[in-house]
């Protein structure tokens, strides 16, 4: 009887430990230390390119990373011109208080503001100009950063915690200067805390004109973003009007700043887009009932004409209306409408540039789901080629490389997948080539069970994050990085800024 | 042992009901704020605690009772106690997968409603089963009786 009693006993132990022991192990592998390098995290994939002495060996480094090679340059020396007078020079002061949203009765909300508004002022400025944005922290707790999303800028100014900069603590401030080489629509949000900060308000609108000027008779910027559970346009609920005539030419600028998708469309005019990401569309063709959708993060200009008859137009971006034209006109009543205008297949081909037969390197960004720990944290999280964060991939590439990467998303949720530094030309979906103009991207909605085949020139060197924008999805570690080879960089996750970028 | 095992089964069986109170709470929260013409977005947040309340009772804390009531049905001397506790489990990680593939196919949400009841029937036939002491195996009763 005894010798069976204790045999039960040891059996159960040994069962206990069967289930206990794999999952200590799984929580305790998925803790990152107070502090890292992310040239530390995951594994280094080459993608079918030469290998370099520094990621070669990166599997064998830990949380530091490979030390750097001799000749490496810091990511801190990968500044905009050091000298110049700025041909735009902007203060932004970045403050925590509490803001009454225009347009709505709801009690006041805690947000994060710059120069004391939600969003951010605009920052206009000229195709060629030598920008200066001065960021000041007044009392954002957390620290803050300010990212420029869609600008190609050097690494030292892309803004992220961690990788490209300390977090500008409270107190202090960081200056950020670069060239606007390329017109179009984009935003900046910090990318400290990114998750919490932008959704309390913590950013802004870039718009760069053209150096002929801006072409339409009304330039409109339509910033999306939802505070709480209010939908405002450029932070404010309710009904919005824009005073046009009949037959004027107008842009809208439509910006997504929320974590999910949105639909955008114009009902009482047929509209064209012209812009998506910051990149003009080829041969844009006139769209009467199709809705255009922006990724979380991503930018689409649309164009139309105010109608002859003294009628408005009215403008969709998500759950907010914009009506455009004569004072006191009334838009149609408008339906969003169901089909959605498919970029792959708009506008007219043009030259890309480069030879695709042969890249330099091919990555595969396969995104899946499964049960685990990120950080000691329970939940259903993301994983990367099969491995879930901190080991996810360090894509590397040299400068001058032709990359072609292919995101699958194999879940059940969407992903909207972003590019620091670089824009991407998306070349197939499911396997269907696209046939328009050239779709360049920095901001990729990559929809359940689809996948995208994408292509891009690594000409900017530094170290980038390439992560969903999706920020509830990023701090759960949808994050990878694309490191060039010959650059290192001095900061690191954690440690007394308490970098977050996430 | 016996005792605990009990007592893991009927919180189980509570936890199911809170998963329930909690859907409810936060699916009529989201219609007494379209009725007042609130637009949800993809960003909203929820109308109340309701939906939060649920996917942590449901992800976590009936996941962690159940590994417990498995690991107490090892040594607690419950009739079949192995065995309904891996039901249970079994039903609970069936719940969790039915209720992550709804988001994207919302009949499938038919099924998790359905099942929430195998794991609360699951459960009170755990608790059940423990309610009354094993039985002595009849050789042992003899012999005592003798003695």
């Amino acid at each position: 009887m005894a010798v069976k009693r204790n045999t039960r006993v040891i059996v159960g132990a040994v069962a206990t430990l069967l289930i206990l022991v794999p999952l200590a192990v799984m929580w305790l592998s998925s803790l990152a230390p107070a502090s890292y390098s992310v040239m530390g995290m995951g594994r280094a994939e080459l993608g079918g390119g030469p290998a370099d002495a520094v990621h070669a060996g990166h599997d064998d480094h830990g949380w530091d990373g490979p030390p750097p090679g001799a000749a490496d340059v810091s990511v801190a020396e990968l500044t905009g011109p050091a000298g110049g007078e700025p041909d735009v020079a902007v203060q932004l002061v970045a403050r925590t208080e509490q803001v009454q949203l225009a347009g709505t009765r709801d009690e006041s909300i805690p947000a994060y503001t710059l120069n004391g508004a939600t969003p951010g002022p605009v920052i206009h400025a000229i195709q060629g100009d030598l920008i200066q944005v001065t960021l000041t922290n007044e009392s954002v707790p957390d620290g803050a950063t300010l990212h420029w999303h869609g600008v190609d800028v050097p690494n030292a100014e892309d803004g992220v915690a961690g990788v490209t900069q300390d977090a500008v603590p409270v107190g202090g401030s960081h200056t950020y200067r670069f060239v606007a080489e390329d017109a179009g629509t984009y935003w900046y949000h910090s990318h400290q805390v990114s998750h919490e900060q932008v959704r309390r308000g913590l950013f802004g609108v870039l718009v760069v004109a053209p150096s002929g000027g801006i072409a339409a008779d009304h330039d409109v910027v339509a910033t999306f973003h939802t505070y709480g559970s209010t939908a405002t346009l450029n932070g404010a609920a309710g009904e919005h009007r824009h005073v046009a005539g009949p037959g004027e030419s107008v842009r809208v600028r439509v910006v997504n700043t929320d974590n999910g998708v949105l639909r955008a469309w114009v009902a009482g005019a047929p509209f064209r887009v012209v812009a998506v990401d910051g990149r003009e569309v080829n041969e844009p063709a006139p769209v009467t009932d199709a809705a255009v959708v922006v990724a979380a993060g991503g930018r689409a200009d649309v164009e139309f004409t105010v109608p002859a008859d003294g009628s408005a137009a009215r403008v969709g971006v998500g759950a907010a209306e914009l009506v455009i034209g004569p004072a006191g006109a009334q838009g149609p009543a408008s339906t969003p409408p169901t089909e959605v205008l498919d970029l792959l297949h708009y506008g007219s081909p043009a030259d890309l540039g480069f030879d695709l037969a042969r890249p330099d390197r091919d990555f595969d960004y396969r995104i899946g789901r499964r049960p685990g720990f990120v950080d000691g944290r329970p939940g259903m999280f993301w994983t990367i080629n099969g491995r879930m964060y901190p080991d996810v991939p360090m894509f590397v590439v040299s400068e001058g490389d032709l990359v072609r990467m292919t995101i699958e998303n194999s879940n059940s949720d969407n992903h909207p997948m972003h590019l620091h530094g670089h824009h991407a030309v998306v070349l197939a979906r499911n396997g269907v080539r696209a046939t328009g103009s050239p779709l360049w991207v920095d901001s990729l909605e990559v929809d359940r069970g689809e996948s995208y085949e994408i292509a891009f020139i690594a000409d900017n060197p530094g170290i980038w994050m390439d992560h969903c924008h999706d920020l509830e999805h990023a701090v759960d570690g949808l994050v990878a990085h694309l490191a060039y080879t010959g650059v290192h960089t001095p900061f690191r996750i954690g440690g007394p800024p308490s970098n977050e970028p996430e | 042992m016996r005792k605990t095992y009990r007592v893991l089964g009927l919180l189980i069986a509570l936890a199911v009901v809170v998963q329930a109170s909690a859907i409810a709470f936060g699916t009529f929260g989201f219609i007494n704020e379209v009725d007042r013409g609130t637009v949800f977005t993809p960003s909203s947040d929820a109308p109340n605690f309701g939906p939060m309340l649920h996917a942590i009772n449901g992800t976590l804390v009936i996941p962690v009772l159940s590994l417990a009531l498995l690991i107490v049905s090892f040594f607690a001397k419950v009739p079949r106690g192995i065995r309904w506790a891996l039901l249970v489990l079994l039903a609970v990680i069936v719940q969790i997968n039915l209720g992550f593939f709804s988001f994207d196919t919302p009949a499938i949400g038919l099924l998790h409603g359905a099942n929430a009841f195998a794991v609360l029937g699951l459960a009170l036939t755990a608790a059940r089963a423990a309610a009354r002491e094993a039985p002595v195996p009849a050789a042992a009763a003899v012999e005592e009786a003798i003695v």
